[in-house]
């Protein structure tokens, strides 16, 4: 126990101490992220798509929505409430408020008024500055606590903006790099014999492997809430899902692909070989994977790898939970990809792995 | 003394090549023994079959009076190991890799004391890869030492060292023989094996040659000095041979060692002979024999590194 707790403090304080590994695993997927942010997401957010439906012909509900149009932050759409919603499920609006009949009756006897809101939950920023801003016109009324009627619709084709599609896919390859180069200081202390060193000593080779792992799951963690956090603020990349789902999948794909490192490290002799093998698997599965561009965008004849690379269901599972993009499998289907791929890797690095 | 290793009919082949054969020796209980040999001998993979690193392919080893196949693990937990190696965590500071690698053991003396057993007072906190050879060194033998191991096995202590360093090196293995601890180093350094081991086995090609004192080895084998000279021309040895008091010649890329039983007598023959022949002697010297003669005279090689 002591063994495992200073390994695993002595390989984070090394992380720390490596310029170029702190680069790698934080810097860089955070570059991606906001050079491509920076890229796709056009200057107009700073205007919401909001649409109107008054059902109410009384002089109340006109102030509102007389009201409502001087907001110079909404570009404010009229229509019936079932055009209108059908636009939000579209991704044409960023909400729709619904003044309902009866309204002006509920406001002239001093009532409690009722107003509909329906938002689009993946731009709950749009939300949050809307209903501030309908809770105040509401109030120049006199009305001490209008009643808002708040509805979340999920939208049935979704609009991802590329960012939100994008960032779920960098955090995958993220883990998916911080795993497979695992392999890298494996080949090192294999080959400069800390390895053996360590093996020269009572301390048994589970407990090394287990720090190895634990540390890498700790990075793996930071690595995610980083990139979840920096696109949020950012680019207001949202989280739907659930948060301890989102935690499970990070670690089975960190698992998953730290075991594809430890495969590796067995196959390369040397920092030089294993560079060009790590390059191998990386590069085909950032490209294949469907993290930049859907893979519906790609030629058909590449679908099979695609199928292969077990990143795809990575990213696809990530992208599913945070911002509730369409699925292109099931949950289920990605776990038991990656599981398998976990299996493989993990017999053939136990076969072929050597200690020294 | 009793012995606390015991290795006996060792066999270890890659491939082809045997690279212990048929390898058997003993270390007593509170002695620098030194295993000499060029590169390449075997000096390494037997020191790791005992450690327990590398399994034989036949033969048996003890230590401690256990089997290594049997009780490695524990073995592992009362031996102290330094290997050829270079930085072990080139970004972990001094003071910490030795609690590191306290922590592997089930008692282990506190990295300040190690530090000042090794005296790296002055580096506690610097990284390791910021060390010297020398320091790296100490460190490493410092590691060996977190588990105040009855045993002490040191792979090349001084190799690619400054005399500086290496005498340092040697002072600190003294030490540890003065506390009672067992030395177990090999070495392709004469110097090493003569002046830090009280016996010395000498190995080429996987066998041991002989094993002995350092002072009996060369006694044994010689009885009388070497003259070394330089020659400006090539010449047969046979004409050396024939000089009074010869008893042997060694011819080496224009360098020549005569043996001789009785050195002034030798000297005068050898001075005529180059006055006679119009030849050039340079750099020549005489010294008593050494391991080194022993070395060349047992295998027709000499230890180069």
């Amino acid at each position: 126990m002591k063994a495992l707790r200073k390994l695993l403090v002595s390989d984070i304080k090394q992380f720390f101490r490596e310029r170029s590994a702190l680069f790698w695993t934080f810097a860089f997927p955070i570059f991606f992220i906001l050079i491509f942010g920076a890229v796709f997401s056009g200057g107009d957010n700073v205007t919401f798509n909001v649409g109107l439906t008054v059902e109410d012909n009384s002089p109340a509900a006109q102030q509102l929505s007389g009201a409502l149009q001087q907001v110079s932050a909404f570009k404010l759409y009229m229509g019936n409430q079932s055009a209108e919603l059908q636009a939000l499920k579209d991704g044409d609006r960023g909400a729709v408020i619904i003044v309902p009949s009866g309204f002006g009756q509920a406001v002239s006897q001093g009532g409690k008024a009722t107003v509909d809101v329906y938002y689009d939950p993946t731009q709950s920023s749009s939300a949050q500055v809307l209903l501030p801003i309908i809770t105040q016109i509401l109030e120049r009324f006199g009305q001490p606590a209008p009643i808002i009627n708040v509805n979340p619709v999920t939208l049935q084709t979704h609009e991802i903006r590329a960012i939100d599609y994008l960032t779920p896919g960098i955090l995958a390859m993220a883990i998916m790099q911080l795993g497979i180069f695992a392999a890298m200081p494996l080949v090192v202390q294999r080959e400069n014999r800390v390895l053996k060193r360590l093996g020269a000593t009572p301390v048994r080779r589970s407990t090394m492997i287990l720090s190895t792992v634990l540390f890498r799951l700790i990075i793996a963690i930071g690595q995610a809430a980083l990139i979840i956090i920096v696109s949020k603020l950012v680019f207001h990349v949202p989280m739907l899902g659930n948060w301890f789902f989102l935690a499970g999948m990070v670690i089975l794909g960190a698992l998953t692909f730290l075991t594809m490192g430890f495969m590796i490290s067995a196959f390369a002799k040397t920092q030089e070989s294993a560079m060009p093998l790590l390059m191998m698997v990386q590069f085909p599965m950032m490209f294949l994977s469907g993290i930049f561009f859907p893979i519906e965008m790609m030629p058909g004849f590449m679908r099979p790898i695609m199928d292969a690379m077990p990143l795809t269901y990575l990213a696809d599972s990530i992208r599913q939970i945070m911002v509730q993009s369409s699925a292109l499998h099931t949950h289920l289907i990605n776990v038991g990809v990656l599981v398998g791929w976990f299996a493989v890797c993990l017999v053939v690095a136990v076969r072929f792995f050597k200690w020294e | 003394m009793s012995a606390v290793i015991e290795v006996e009919k060792l066999h270890k082949s890659y491939g082809e090549i045997k690279a212990v054969n048929n390898i058997s020796f003993t270390v007593a209980q509170g002695e620098i023994f030194g295993m000499l040999g060029p590169n390449g001998a075997g000096k390494t993979t037997t020191m790791e079959i005992v450690e327990g690193l590398r399994p034989a392919d036949s033969g048996s080893v003890s230590v401690l009076g256990m089997d290594i196949k049997q009780r490695s693990r524990r073995i592992k937990g009362s031996i102290g190991v330094q290997l050829q190696t270079t930085t072990l965590y080139p970004r972990l500071k001094v003071h910490e890799v030795l609690d590191l690698f306290g922590s592997f053991f089930l008692k282990a003396v506190s990295p300040e004391e190690i530090i000042k057993l090794v005296g790296l007072e002055d580096s506690t906190n610097k990284l390791c890869i910021n060390l010297s050879g020398g320091q790296q060194q100490r460190l490493s033998i410092g590691l060996a030492l977190v588990n105040d191991p009855q045993i002490l096995f040191l792979d090349e202590p001084t190799s690619g060292l400054d005399p500086q360093a290496r005498h340092n090196i040697w002072d600190l293995i003294k030490l540890q023989k003065e506390k009672g601890k067992t030395v177990f180093l090999t070495t392709h350094y004469m110097e090493e094996a003569e002046r830090l081991c009280e016996r010395v086995a000498i190995i080429d090609h996987g066998e041991i040659i002989a094993t002995d004192r350092p002072d009996r080895l060369v006694s044994q084998h010689f009885n009388e000095e070497a003259i070394e000279f330089q020659l400006d021309r090539p010449l047969g040895d046979e004409v050396l041979r024939q000089l009074a008091g010869a008893t042997n010649v060694v011819m080496e890329n224009g360098g020549v060692t005569v043996y001789s039983k009785s050195v002034p007598v030798t000297i005068s023959a050898l001075m005529d002979m180059a006055k006679q022949s119009d030849m050039k002697l340079t750099d020549l010297y005489v010294r008593r024999a050494t391991l080194e003669d022993v070395f060349l005279k047992l295998t027709g090689r000499r230890i180069r590194d």
